[in-house]
């Protein structure tokens, strides 16, 4: 342990801890922009400077790792006065403008820089905004670079490359014209970009965020000929929450369908039923190919991140992906056939909107292969939006009830958007598919939880089943690699964002470490709670193969519900 | 005036014409006793940094690794510095006997030589040197019949002056951005490669060629008590006769170093300032510079020798003209990493652009609070030294500049 002096308070830390953490251990707070704890130290922004006795500079105390009797001070006459003088600096290069202003933000509510300005005590801004005049860029079905916002701390292109172990984006140019940008400028929508959205958690400013489909949306409901349904993925309801920071419970389904009935919806319907669905239709297709013994181990295929991964950077295993749609796709295809016939709307008048924790789901929705099943999606934070936008008090609705045709469950369904649960739900119905025995224990908590990379041996049959859960596109190129290298599964379940689709890049802001686990949570006790925990048992999926697919992979199935992949490239 | 130059001197560039006395003498010593040599000679790093190199090389040595590298700093970006290009366009062969000397002493077995893209002689010259050596079994195996290898590669570097600083310098040879790291770790423990590194500059090894050769008495003896030795100056500006001359530490003054050597300001004009160490040093007004040139003098003037420019300024300057050029050179040469360096060197450029005849206290209040803000938050000595010429300007030529209260209309 070492022992230092911050702020007059001694503090002991273990060795190798910066000052930066040995502060916040002391409870004392040093503002930082460029610094995010999940990601390599940058120390550009230099707010965390500090003083150290006998040196001459100040140091950055993210940086700075700590010494025997080091004496350090945090916040001294001279440290404010820099850290306001560099506040001044940033905030000059922010581009702040009468167009370009703080009440049109989508950040507004949780902009870093509003946040460090506060914790500064920021007292003037004598420098006059510069307009560096770039353009948008809006080459992405999923992201929208705003590059005048932009601060250049580098965290998207860390967390791009550290956790997401992608890579696209990179510091070009230097002095003034430096700037964070994509290969030869050619945009998200023209490199690798898997549309994972991750970017947008760690960026502390509005420069990044989701191509917005709510305007479309509004007009949309505001059309009394279209029939407007939607759908809400299972890691939406625990965290929509979070917006509206009065509400305890982290889960808010009834609250949430009451509020989407008051936005307009005529009929409001639930992805995981589709989860349901898609464990029926892959559930089959592993047990097929583990009979001949073809193209395994099976991946998953309900991340649309995951997906443009593998077609960018593993194109010779495409074959292993499931040719199954994504649960979204599923609803959108059976939301414009089934539901039209079965209601005997005119598909021409259904308009299907998706809540998804995902930007990844609008370029998923955008691909060709889709048939613009799925007309627009929405991400957690745009329906919170939308909620708010239309005065609607999400935390004293009365709970209601989704439409039941495309709205009931399995518990199954809903750990789908935690990481280990397309595996666990899969696991659950192909075991009991196979043996024809019941589950004793439907739990399987190996798959369960925040670890990157998880593994499982379950027997089914006397076949010893191997599966393994990868969660972060960092991970699932660790395990991609080890695969590779000869590693032996069944089964493998890939989702592009760290601890699945509750911390998708649609998700509220923050998401981090804490908040996964807590939506996590919520997501597993959901499961907990129902009767119903199995896919094949939901009565209307049951009903569904009756009167409109036959059975899990039938001809008309493969029609409306599979897909195919392509490669794309480096 | 230096009666004998130590490291001027004819030229050097055949191999075949020269016997490598520091390396046949340094290859029957000891590396700790070539380490001890530099030592007591008093030798400081020429770059800028005046670090003990003698220090530096015992640190190296003593790190424990199975690669180590030797990097000679040739990438000479300080506006009026021109001294590392004499030295390898005339004295090309001492600059690669002390990068195999230093090599040889820390135990590295390979090396680059990093040399400003834009010194195209400097860079043929050094190129055909070392094939040539290579030839002559000066580099690679078994050095001149010792058991010690070293290979030496040239790198070009690529226009950026923030590559001067090492730990840029070590970022461009590996092929990335030329950004600074982060220190520690320092380039001694984890340097190019990861792996431990020692980066001299030019002078320093040259200088350390000679001193091996000549011993280290000679050598401390020139010089005052933390200046040891002589000096490469590089005069320019207003000056009657500008180039490279070398100095003994203390023996003049910055005065008699313009006036005995430099021959005076040009035209009969009156100086008005000097530039000590080029341009990221604070400027000396002409009442300063009776003092010895030496690093502590300079250091009590206020100012820094840096790199050993002395760039002479007479009266007929604009003084705002001067400002913008500095700080334009600095915007643009900032790697963009820091804030504080990126934002602060463009906002100074902005004020200055917009100056019409009078300064107002506001602006020059930011000026110095910029200034401030670079100097204790910046992260490497690039941007910690980006506005000591124009702070100091303003502080020195106040009246002159016309900083007064502007009421707001």
């Amino acid at each position: 342990m070492i022992s230092l002096i911050i702020d007059g308070q001694e503090v002991k830390v273990e060795e190798g801890t910066t000052i930066l953490e040995a502060a916040r251990e002391a409870h004392i707070n040093i503002p930082t922009l460029c610094y995010d704890e999940e990601l390599s130290i940058f120390g550009g922004c230099r707010l965390c400077v500090v003083e150290i006795a006998g040196q001459n500079i100040l140091k950055p105390a993210c940086a700075t790792v700590v010494q025997e009797e080091m004496e350090v001070t945090t916040h001294s006459a001279k440290i404010s006065r820099v850290r306001q003088n560099l506040f001044e600096l940033i905030i000059a290069s922010h581009n702040i403008s009468c167009e370009l202003n703080c009440m049109t933000c989508r950040r507004a509510s949780n902009c870093e820089l509003r946040k460090v300005a506060e914790d500064i005590g920021l007292e003037k801004v004598r420098l006059d905004p510069i307009d560096k005049g770039y353009q948008k860029d809006e080459s992405s079905y999923s992201i929208v670079r705003e590059p005048d916002k932009c601060i250049t701390c580098g965290r998207c292109i860390r967390k791009c490359e550290e956790i997401q172990g992608v890579g696209i984006f990179t510091t070009a140019d230097r002095g003034p014209a430096t700037e964070v940008t994509t290969f030869s400028d050619k945009g998200l929508g023209n490199v690798e970009c898997t549309n994972c959205g991750q970017c947008i958690h760690t960026c502390p400013t509005g420069a990044l965020h989701e191509v917005y489909h709510f305007d479309n949306v509004w007009d949309e409901l505001n059309d009394p000929e279209k029939h407007v349904i939607v759908q809400t993925a299972p890691a939406v309801r625990v965290a929509l929450s979070e917006p509206f920071a009065e509400i305890d419970s982290p889960t808010t389904t009834g609250q949430m369908v009451a509020a989407l009935f008051r936005l307009g919806f005529d009929r409001v319907f639930d992805t995981n039923f589709t989860a349901d669905l898609t464990i029926m239709e892959e559930g089959t297709e592993l047990i097929n190919r583990i009979e001949n013994g073809k193209n395994l181990p099976l991946f998953t295929s309900c991340s649309p991140g995951w997906i443009k991964f593998i077609e960018h950077f593993y194109p010779d295993y495409l074959d292993h992906l499931s040719s199954c749609k994504s649960p979204q796709q599923m609803f959108g295809a059976l939301g414009k056939t089934y539901y039209a016939e079965k209601n005997d709307i005119d598909p021409e008048n259904i308009v299907v909107v998706s809540v998804m924790p995902c930007t990844a789901k609008k370029y998923e929705a955008a691909r060709p292969e889709m048939n613009s099943d799925v007309d627009y999606v929405l991400t957690t934070r745009e329906l919170a939006r939308m909620i708010k936008a239309a005065g609607i008090d999400l935390p004293h609705l009365e709970e209601r009830d989704f439409d039941r045709m495309l709205g009931v469950s399995s518990g199954a369904g809903n750990i789908f958007g935690a990481s280990g649960g397309v595996m666990e739900a899969a696991l659950r119905t192909a075991y009991e598919l196979i043996t024809g025995e019941e589950l004793e224990k439907l739990d399987f908590e190996m798959v369960r939880g925040l670890p990157g990379i998880k593994k499982a041996e379950v027997e089914i049959n006397g076949l010893p089943l191997k599966a393994a859960v990868a969660h972060g596109l960092g991970n699932a190129r660790k395990l991609m690699e080890r695969i590779k290298d000869g590693e032996e599964y069944h089964f493998v379940e890939f989702m592009a964002c760290p601890g699945g689709c509750i911390g998708g890049g649609g998700q509220p802001i923050p998401t981090n470490e804490e908040v996964r686990q807590k939506r996590i949570d919520a997501i597993y006790e959901l499961d907990r709670n129902k009767k119903l925990r199995k896919s094949h048992e939901n009565p209307l999926i049951q009903k569904l193969y009756e009167e409109f697919l036959e059975k899990p992979g039938s001809h008309k199935a493969h029609e409306l519900l599979h897909t195919e992949y392509k490669e794309r490239g480096i | 005036m230096l009666e004998e130059n130590f490291l001027m001197g004819e030229q050097l560039l055949d191999p075949a014409d020269y016997d490598f006395p520091a390396l046949k003498k340094a290859f029957n010593m000891d590396r700790e006793e070539v380490i001890q040599e530099i030592k007591d000679s008093g030798l400081k790093g020429r770059g800028g940094a005046g670090f003990p190199t003698g220090l530096k090389w015992e640190l190296g040595y003593k790190e424990k690794s199975d690669e180590k590298y030797m990097i000679c700093n040739a990438d000479e970006g300080e506006p009026g510095t021109f001294k590392d290009r004499y030295l390898m366009e005339n004295r090309p062969l001492l600059v690669i006997e002390g990068i195999i000397t230093a090599a040889y002493a820390v135990n590295a077995q390979k090396g680059f030589i990093y040399i400003r893209g834009e010194y195209f002689d400097s860079i043929k010259i050094i190129d055909k040197l070392i094939d040539n050596m290579y030839k002559e079994d000066v580099l690679g195996q078994d050095i001149l019949g010792s058991d010690f290898s070293f290979d030496l590669r040239l790198v070009k570097g690529a226009g950026a002056y923030v590559c001067g600083d090492e730990t840029s310098l070590l970022n461009s040879i590996e092929g990335k951005r030329g950004a600074s790291r982060i220190k520690p770790p320092y380039p001694i423990q984890k340097g190019l490669f990861e792996q431990p590194t020692v980066v001299n500059n030019v002078e320093t090894l040259s200088s350390a060629a000679r001193i091996i050769a000549e011993g280290a008495s000679l050598y401390s003896a020139m010089g005052s008590k933390n200046s040891r030795g002589t000096k490469l100056v590089c005069l320019s500006g207003d000056i009657n006769e500008p180039g490279v001359y070398e100095v003994e530490f203390g023996a003049q003054t910055i005065k008699e170093i313009i006036e005995q050597d430099g021959k005076g300001i040009k035209g009969g004009s009156d100086l008005r300032f000097v530039v000590p160490g080029g341009v990221s040093t604070a400027v000396l007004d002409k009442s300063e510079i009776d003092i010895p040139y030496t690093y502590e003098d300079l250091e009590k003037a206020g100012s820094s020798l840096g790199s050993g420019a002395i760039i002479a300024v007479g009266q007929e300057h604009d003084l705002v003209d001067l400002m913008l050029n500095v700080s334009r050179f600095f915007m643009d040469e900032t790697c963009g990493t820091c804030f504080p360096c990126r934002e602060g060197n463009r906002q100074i450029n902005r004020i200055l652009r917009k100056y019409k005849a009078t300064f107002s206290i506001q602006e020059k209040e930011i000026i110095q609070d910029v200034g401030e803000t670079i100097r204790l938050a910046a992260r490497c000595g690039l941007g910690q030294s980006s506005l000591n010429f124009i702070n100091s300007i303003m502080e020195k030529y106040e009246d002159e500049l016309g900083i007064k209260e502007v009421l707001e209309v």
